[in-house]
């Protein structure tokens, strides 16, 4: 028996969507529009997607970009997941305590965020370069791991790691055999959300950004001052697609194996 | 399953290792770090520094003056070559944020335009050499501006109601009704900032928009018929729409420039100074500007330059015309005046 909601609020979510996706669908569409003075639509083309890839400027902002989120990435997954690990045991009243400060600079914003690194950076003499872009990356994206991670975990319980024991395994024979192979999901999911926030990052990057460290969002950025060209719209356009995906794979990642708790949506 | 977990891990840090290899990598040639606008120069001039001088460029960018400002002041240099507009020079002096020049390094200074040494915000060169400068016109389009167009009046011409084109920017516009007044675009006085005020407000009703990020395509597409327009931007404009004229007021207007200048404490000052100087090679010069399609202030440059480039009235303004403008000073606690009015202009009060 299915229940039948009111008909305004049909509406009312219709006119969310189209509030959220409109401006968004208008950049895509655009950066197939063939005039450099995007307005009217002119016809169908290709051409911007190709001077992109030209462009030397556009891809060492790409490679940047990408260095950057490789490197943050596999270093945060790291140190994210094992904060999760050894803060599963601490008792009750610590673990409430050390969540929240692992999850604070989830919700700290950016900006404070950017401008604390780059206080630190300089009273500590270092230059501001990509090294200093990717110890903020890692120190932001470590905490999306570490929720991702610390979920699952939760919701595995023990018993099959007691079971592990009770059968003679080793500790490090439990983790590797049945702790591991349980959380991988979450670690992957996680590792695939870090990814994903590196490369959209803007308001961080920009300020502890240095010499040969313009990551693509500072790179349009800057461009957007020229006036706003058919390439950027088709760079943001890529971008767009890149990140749907991954934090679609994300998703994947985190349902799969799950079994009867389904949907469980990511904590962004 | 588990095996390919594991050669994924591998494969992770194969990545990291090669990306650690690519930063260690930046190889022991000088390198000259650029922070600039978007798009500055043209590529090909880049290269052939780099090769000449068997260096490496970096070049990032911002957007505007005070990312500038705020990035240098907080000490995250590492830059050794920088493009403030004028104002923002004067700025970063005044805070001791900049190198002074050793002109011994740039011989080819001396090519540079009169009328474009010694500027207001920084006399006698000492920290800044101008690379590209503009004059605040009026651009339109002679397709529906029939008449003869020679003063900021005629932006006040019923005629272009709904049609008028401002810059979004509070000195400018606030500089052009005390220009039409027959003020100092930099005025302390209260008086006649009020007046010139109150003279835009009677504009208010004529405007379509303040726009300065695109204003150029609002013209091209004919949504505006007049407005206020860099020269440079007019250059611009004129390629996609040969309708549009450009024009300095007879009572004059504002000049505005971006500059070479070195941050304080950059590494290779030398190298930047040596940069500085390749720009201004007239040759150099002229392939540059012609991409870049701005005025060149290099004297010597000229009969390098494409027949197009130096007809072009929007990038060569006259003598007289240059005769007529003035920089924008600092106007030092009048500002806040100024940012009054501007925010009760713009609220439509």
């Amino acid at each position: 028996m299915k229940k039948k909601s009111h008909p305004l609020l049909g509406i009312h979510s219709l006119l969310l969507m189209i509030f959220i996706y409109v401006p968004i669908l208008l950049i895509v569409v655009y950066s197939f529009n063939n005039t450099r003075l995007s307005g009217d639509w002119k016809g169908f083309t290709f051409d911007w997607y190709i001077s992109l890839f030209k462009d030397r400027h556009v891809m060492e902002a790409l490679a940047n970009s990408l260095t950057v989120a490789v490197i943050s990435t596999i270093v945060a997954t790291l140190l994210g997941t094992l904060a999760a690990l050894s803060l599963r045991n601490l008792g009750k009243r610590f673990k409430g305590g050390m969540n929240g400060l692992m999850y604070l600079p989830v919700i700290i914003p950016d900006i404070i965020m950017g401008l604390s690194l780059l206080v630190l950076f300089n009273q500590m003499h270092i230059p501001l370069g990509k090294a200093t872009v990717i110890i903020a990356h890692i120190t932001f994206s470590m905490s999306y791991v570490y929720v991702v991670v610390t979920a699952r975990l939760a919701g595995m319980g023990r018993q099959l790691e007691e079971a592990a024991s009770d059968l003679g395994a080793s500790r490090w024979q439990t983790f590797r055999h049945v702790t591991l192979p349980q959380i991988s999901p979450g670690i992957i999911s996680g590792a695939l959300i870090a990814f994903t926030m590196s490369l959209d990052d803007f308001m961080v990057s920009f300020f502890v950004a240095g010499p040969s460290s313009t990551t693509l969002p500072i790179y349009i950025y800057g461009q957007v001052k020229r006036g706003i060209s058919p390439e950027i719209n088709a760079l943001c356009t890529l971008l767009i697609l890149v990140s749907v995906t991954l934090i679609l794979l994300a998703q994947f990642f985190l349902n799969r194996g799950k079994g009867q708790k389904k949907h469980k949506m990511l904590p962004i | 399953m588990k095996r390919k977990d594991i050669a994924g891990l591998v494969l992770a840090g194969a990545i990291a290792a090669l990306s650690l290899t690519s930063l260690g990598g930046c190889s022991s040639k000088e390198t000259l770090h650029i922070y600039s606008w978007a798009d500055n120069f043209d590529e090909d001039v880049l290269k052939d520094f780099e090769n000449k001088y068997n260096v490496d460029i970096t070049y990032d960018n911002y957007a505007n003056n005070e990312d500038l400002l705020a990035k240098i002041k907080a000490g995250g240099g590492g830059y050794d070559l920088i493009q403030p507009s004028d104002y923002m020079v004067a700025t970063m002096i005044k805070n001791q944020l900049l190198e002074p020049l050793d002109m011994n390094n740039i011989p080819n200074f001396a090519n540079i335009q009169e009328s474009l040494k010694n500027p207001a915000y920084d006399p006698g060169n000492k920290y800044s050499i101008v690379y590209m400068s503009g004059v605040t016109g009026i651009a339109y389009n002679k397709k529906y501006v029939k008449d003869k167009i020679d003063s900021w009046e005629d932006l006040w011409n019923p005629a272009y109601k709904g049609k008028v084109l401002l810059l979004d920017d509070n000195r400018e516009v606030i500089g052009m009704a005390l220009k039409k007044q027959g003020h100092s675009n930099s005025s302390t006085n209260e008086g006649e900032i009020k007046s010139a005020v109150d003279d835009l407000k009677k504009l208010l009703p004529s405007v379509l928009a303040f726009d300065t990020d695109t204003i150029k395509q609002k013209m091209i597409q004919e949504e505006g018929w007049i407005g206020t327009v860099w020269s440079g931007d007019a250059a611009f404009i004129v390629k996609d729409n040969p309708d549009i004229e450009y024009v300095v007021p007879k009572e004059g207007s504002t000049i505005f420039s971006d500059n070479y200048a070195i941050p304080k404490g950059a590494k290779n000052k030398e190298l930047a100074e040596k940069f500085i100087n390749y720009m201004l090679d007239p040759q150099v010069s002229a392939k540059n500007y012609e991409t870049v399609g701005y005025s060149d202030p290099n004297a010597k440059a000229m009969p390098y330059h494409s027949e197009a480039y130096r007809n072009n009235h929007m990038i060569n303004l006259t003598e007289d015309e240059m005769k007529r403008t003035e920089w924008l000073g600092d106007v030092g606690s009048t500002l806040q005046v100024y940012d009054r009015y501007w925010t009760e202009l713009k609220s439509g009060r």
